[in-house]
């Protein structure tokens, strides 16, 4: 009896010690997180302006403006478009081409050389935002390298491939920066998940005469599955929230509808038109979308993990 | 730690590999160099059609300018304030302070939450992840409310005091110190240590890893930072560089060589952060190895 | 020098108790030297007021301001364009000019020490809410060497109508390939009120019905501007894009990439500033606001103005000290107008000889004429943006005129009725 007492106060006293640890970040967290994606919310059903006096409640009348009105231009539903195909056109081929990068390195001879190959692809993350985006803007000029490069790729001539231009390739320009910069965060992390298997296990393969393809697709793969699905939602979300690359490209000059993303829209709407209601609102409907597409990837990811 | 080895011949597998490398390699690092070459160059050369990689000697001499022009006008500035120096001094301090706190704020909650069990903690954990998805635009005007009425606006302390840590920190130390062996930690507190000593003395310095990692990231994170700034410093002082590069762009539009010079220049900091560090940012082996036995 | 004296003496101050300005305003590097040394005196001549000034670049003040007033912790005084600023007056943010202060006796006196219709903008309800600063219209600038090198002749060759412009960009434009290197004549985009508005006027088309209820009135006319801007760009002759550098950032360096562009007065001392030997040269000089050759009415670029305004939530003597601040800055008109290029629309100015010195102005008091001020109401913002969008979407995008302008006139319309 006496010792069972003790174990009971024992593990109360370090819950009590577990909670204590968190609370300078629960503080934080809930002045600089949680207050104000609540004032956010309560927002989003008044009628906010930046300089008006006084502001009503309205209900849905925001959301409901956003899903059927104009907004001057910048609807909500272009938003939605602009920041699913920049999402699914960047965090797609940048995960699964980080992966193909990750398996490659790991076949080379020297692990100095994987470090080189590392370093060199991580560089462009190291570049801030607004250098990457002011470097780009030049390369895209029409006179500039992108298209020097791709004329003498493509055995053309002058021609302007209209990199921030027209409509599609300014899409396509901002998805390019976009992988430039985080190819190579991406290719560590699937090192890191890759050096975690244990050697052991390829031996084991080799020797029960398993070839490097039929390795690859049934071993290796469904051991990364952590990993992947950790580094899928991880740039997924990147993704969604994307802001930088696509403002500097605006405020440079090019056309704000094909890339006005969700994050650029409420910018615009909140602090240069002041509707503060509106992209309160807008804000909401972001949250809900990231929680939604970060639910769907737990769930299709959900089978069983393979131990080892 | 290599999975595959291969002793002799070069296989085509292995050639095809080198090659794709290499093509990748260029694209990630011809940008970084054309910044570096273009710095050097005024907006005539950079803009050239065709683009030459080597700056030509001649119109140094005709132009009036030296080799440093681009540094010259990049630092001094528009209104010949020198503002630069400052606002780097500014961004480096906002960053480092915001490393610091960011590593030790993530590391005690991480711990709590991976090392001790109470009935809230996965509630905690998820509320605290959550926070991930929040964008910072949508949160932005309440913040700016608050940090106004805490008479933050346009000092230190407003550019810092929001980014005091990171959901992402907290996960990133949770997920390292899940691993970490509990019974060292029994083993010290039978020997009579205080919880906090333990967390001190033994948690902390065998975490050298995932601390450098994230406090490298921390520090580029805020380095990069561009909105927050835009809206707390409203003085020339208190800027930031990436608010520097969009005023001096802004300005000096057509003045491209400048540009880069001045872009250069705010990458150099990053640069040697990363160089001295880089083997914090390359994953797997060490990390792997560091843990075993 | 100042027609007015300054009225207010100083001694008013004197046992007043601490005030601090804090003063925004955007950038700009020849008028920040007097601004400085004015407010340096009036520090000076006031001990008990202090000035705190805050410069941000034209397009970073807006928002800046307006979320500092979001927050409720606006500047005591600052200045903007006006189509940016009326929604302040509006809304009741600014306050009415304390005349005294400012050194006038009532509203009319105001009024009347300035051309006519100058203070429009700025008056509601018989009380005036601010003071210009400048008042700006944009004429075209001509860079006369790069005509010469393209073989036309500066004096005769000079475009007067759109159609002429047309004409002679082609003349001038040098491509590699589909991309510009050099160009003729490029519009100032992103500022399609004051800039290309006038030409729909000219058509016969307008932005809003007078009786405000009907947004982009005039189809014909719309379409066919935007037929224009659509073959002005690289989908048509290719002459211009608001992709390539500023036309006016390229001016001042003179280095054969541009030939002509729209900007105002205060772009001469600029070219001092940047580049004086190209200033001295004289080899280049300004002309009027082209007109399609079968315009219904002859329409100049539009005027906007700056107007140094008041919060309304400073304290009274807050306000008082800024309006005074913004009245001694003022009094020193001609000094703006020589060192920085800016008019001020007083009576007295506009008389002055300095004016009249200044090269080209009267190219630019004709066309200030010619035209008026630029659209301003609730959501001038809103409808740059729209304006910028139908426009560059017949440039760079794919769109038809007609596309664009039906989308135009909904966005508009919906803004206009909100």
């Amino acid at each position: 009896m006496p010792k069972k007492i003790k174990k009971y106060s024992i593990e109360q006293k370090q819950a009590r010690w577990g909670f204590a640890f968190t609370v300078p970040c629960l503080v934080f967290f809930a002045v600089f997180s949680f207050y104000p994606i609540f004032n956010a919310l309560v927002t989003s059903f008044t009628s906010r302006q930046a300089i008006a006096r006084t502001s009503k409640f309205i209900g849905l009348q925001n959301y409901i403006y956003l899903f059927t009105k104009d907004n001057g231009g910048f609807s909500l539903l272009n938003s939605m478009r602009a920041t699913v195909i920049f999402t699914f056109g960047t965090f797609v081929p940048m995960v699964v081409i980080s992966l193909f990068l990750a398996v490659l390195l790991m076949q080379l001879r020297r692990p100095s050389q994987k470090g080189f190959f590392q370093i060199a692809f991580y560089m462009p993350a190291v570049l801030s935002s607004v250098v990457a985006a002011s470097i780009w803007m030049i390369l895209f000029d029409p006179r500039g390298l992108v298209n020097q490069i791709t004329n003498t790729v493509f055995f053309t001539s002058g021609q302007d491939f209209k990199w921030l231009t027209s409509n599609v390739m300014l899409q396509f320009s901002t998805m390019i920066v976009y992988f430039w910069k985080y190819i190579g965060y991406f290719v560590i992390l699937f090192i890191t998940g890759l050096s975690a298997i244990p050697p052991s296990i390829y031996e084991a393969a080799t020797v029960d005469g398993s070839n490097k393809w039929h390795t690859f697709w049934h071993i290796t793969l469904p051991l990364l599955k952590p990993t992947i699905v950790l580094v899928s939602i991880m740039a997924m979300l990147q993704c969604l929230k994307t802001f930088s690359t696509q403002y500097m490209f605006v405020q440079n000059g090019a056309a704000r509808q094909p890339i006005d993303v969700i994050t650029m829209n409420i910018y615009y709407t909140g602090i240069r038109n002041g509707k503060l209601g509106r992209a309160s609102a807008m804000s909401i409907i972001l949250f809900i979308i990231m929680l939604i597409f970060t639910w769907l990837q737990f769930k299709v990811s959900k089978t069983d993990d393979v131990e080892y | 730690m290599n999975t595959n080895k291969y002793v002799g011949r070069i296989g085509i597998g292995e050639v095809i590999a080198w090659i794709v490398l290499i093509l990748v390699l260029l694209f990630t690092i011809t940008p970084i160099i054309f910044m570096f070459v273009a710095s050097f160059m005024d907006a005539k050369q950079i803009l050239a059609m065709p683009f030459k990689w080597i700056p030509s000697r001649s119109y140094f001499t005709t132009e009036n300018r030296t080799f440093f022009t681009n540094f010259y006008h990049a630092i001094v500035g528009n209104n010949n304030n020198n503002i630069f120096i400052r606002n780097i001094i500014n961004s480096l301090i906002v960053a480092i302070t915001c490393s610091a706190t960011t590593v030790l704020l993530a590391s005690l909650c991480g711990y709590g939450l991976a090392k001790f069990n109470f009935k809230s903690r996965n509630f905690v954990f998820m509320s605290i992840m959550a926070t991930m998805m929040i964008p910072f635009e949508a949160i932005m005007i309440p913040l700016y409310m608050v940090a106004s009425n805490l008479h933050m606006m346009n000092t230190y302390q407003g550019l810092i005091v929001p980014f005091l840590v990171s959901a992402f920190g907290v996960f990133q130390m949770r997920q390292y110190l899940l691993t970490f062996p509990t019974e060292y930690l029994d083993a010290a507190r039978v020997d009579g240590y205080g919880e906090f000593k333990i967390f001190h003395h033994i948690v902390l310095p065998n975490c050298t890893p995932v601390i450098a990692t994230l406090g490298i990231l921390s520090f580029r994170n805020q380095w990069d930072n561009l909105l927050w700034p835009l809206l707390v410093s409203q003085s020339e002082t208190m800027k930031t560089i990436p608010l520097y590069i969009t005023k001096f762009s802004e300005e000096k539009q057509t003045d491209e060589g400048a540009m880069m010079a001045c872009a250069l220049i705010a990458s150099i900091p990053m640069f040697i952060l990363f160089g001295a560090l880089s083997k914090y940012f390359i994953g797997g082996a060490e990390v792997y190895e560091s843990r075993k036995g | 020098m100042a027609a007015v004296a300054m009225t207010v003496p100083s001694a008013v101050f004197a046992k007043a108790k601490k005030v601090t300005i804090e003063f925004w305003t955007h950038e700009d590097a020849n008028r920040q030297k007097l601004e400085d040394r004015y407010i340096k005196e009036f520090e000076a001549k006031n001990p008990n007021v202090q000035v705190n000034v805050t410069r941000q670049a034209a397009e970073k003040l807006i928002e800046l301001i307006q979320t500092s007033f979001a927050a409720g912790k606006g500047p005591t005084m600052f200045n903007l364009s006006i189509n940016d600023e009326y929604p302040y007056i509006a809304a009741g943010r600014v306050a009415p000019m304390n005349y005294k202060a400012a050194g006038y006796k009532n509203a009319g006196d105001v009024i009347n020490a300035y051309a006519p219709k100058m203070l429009d903008p700025v008056t509601v309800k018989g009380k005036v809410y601010g003071l210009p600063l400048e008042l700006t219209n944009w004429c075209i600038f001509v860079n006369k060497k790069v005509f010469r090198d393209a073989g036309l002749d500066p004096a005769k060759d000079l475009p007067k109508t759109w159609e002429d412009m047309v004409a002679v960009s082609k003349k001038i434009v040098k491509r590699d390939g589909n991309i510009i290197t050099r160009r003729g004549y490029d519009f100032r985009y992103k500022y399609y009120l004051e800039n290309n508005v006038p030409m729909v006027e000219q058509l016969g088309g307008k932005i809003v019905s007078d009786d405000g209820k009907e947004a982009i009135v005039g189809k014909d006319a719309w379409i066919k501007f935007l037929t224009f801007m659509q073959k002005w760009g690289p989908n048509g002759d290719n002459l211009g894009s608001p992709t390539y550098a500023h036309a006016r950032s390229l001016f001042n360096k003179d280095n054969n990439d541009i030939a002509m562009c729209s900007t105002g007065l205060y772009q001469e001392a600029r070219i001092k500033h940047d580049n004086p030997s190209f200033y001295d040269s004289g080899e280049w000089m300004v002309i009027p606001y082209p007109k399609f050759a079968d315009a219904k009415q002859d329409v100049a670029a539009c005027y906007y103005g700056h107007y140094y305004m008041v919060n309304a939530d400073a304290s009274k003597a807050e306000q008082e000290a800024s309006w005074a601040l913004i009245r001694y800055m003022l009094n020193h008109g001609e000094e703006y107008l020589k060192e920085v290029g800016l008019v001020q629309p007083t009576t007295a100015l506009l008389n002055s000889k300095t004016f009249k010195d200044m090269p080209y102005s009267s190219v630019f008091a004709n066309d200030l004429k010619r035209g008026h001020i630029v659209y301003y109401g609730a959501n001038t913002t809103a409808i740059q943006n729209a304006l910028g969008t139908a426009i560059e979407g017949v440039m760079l995008q794919n769109k038809t005129p007609e596309e664009a302008y039906t989308e135009l006139k909904k966005t508009v319309q919906e803004l206009i009725s909100e």
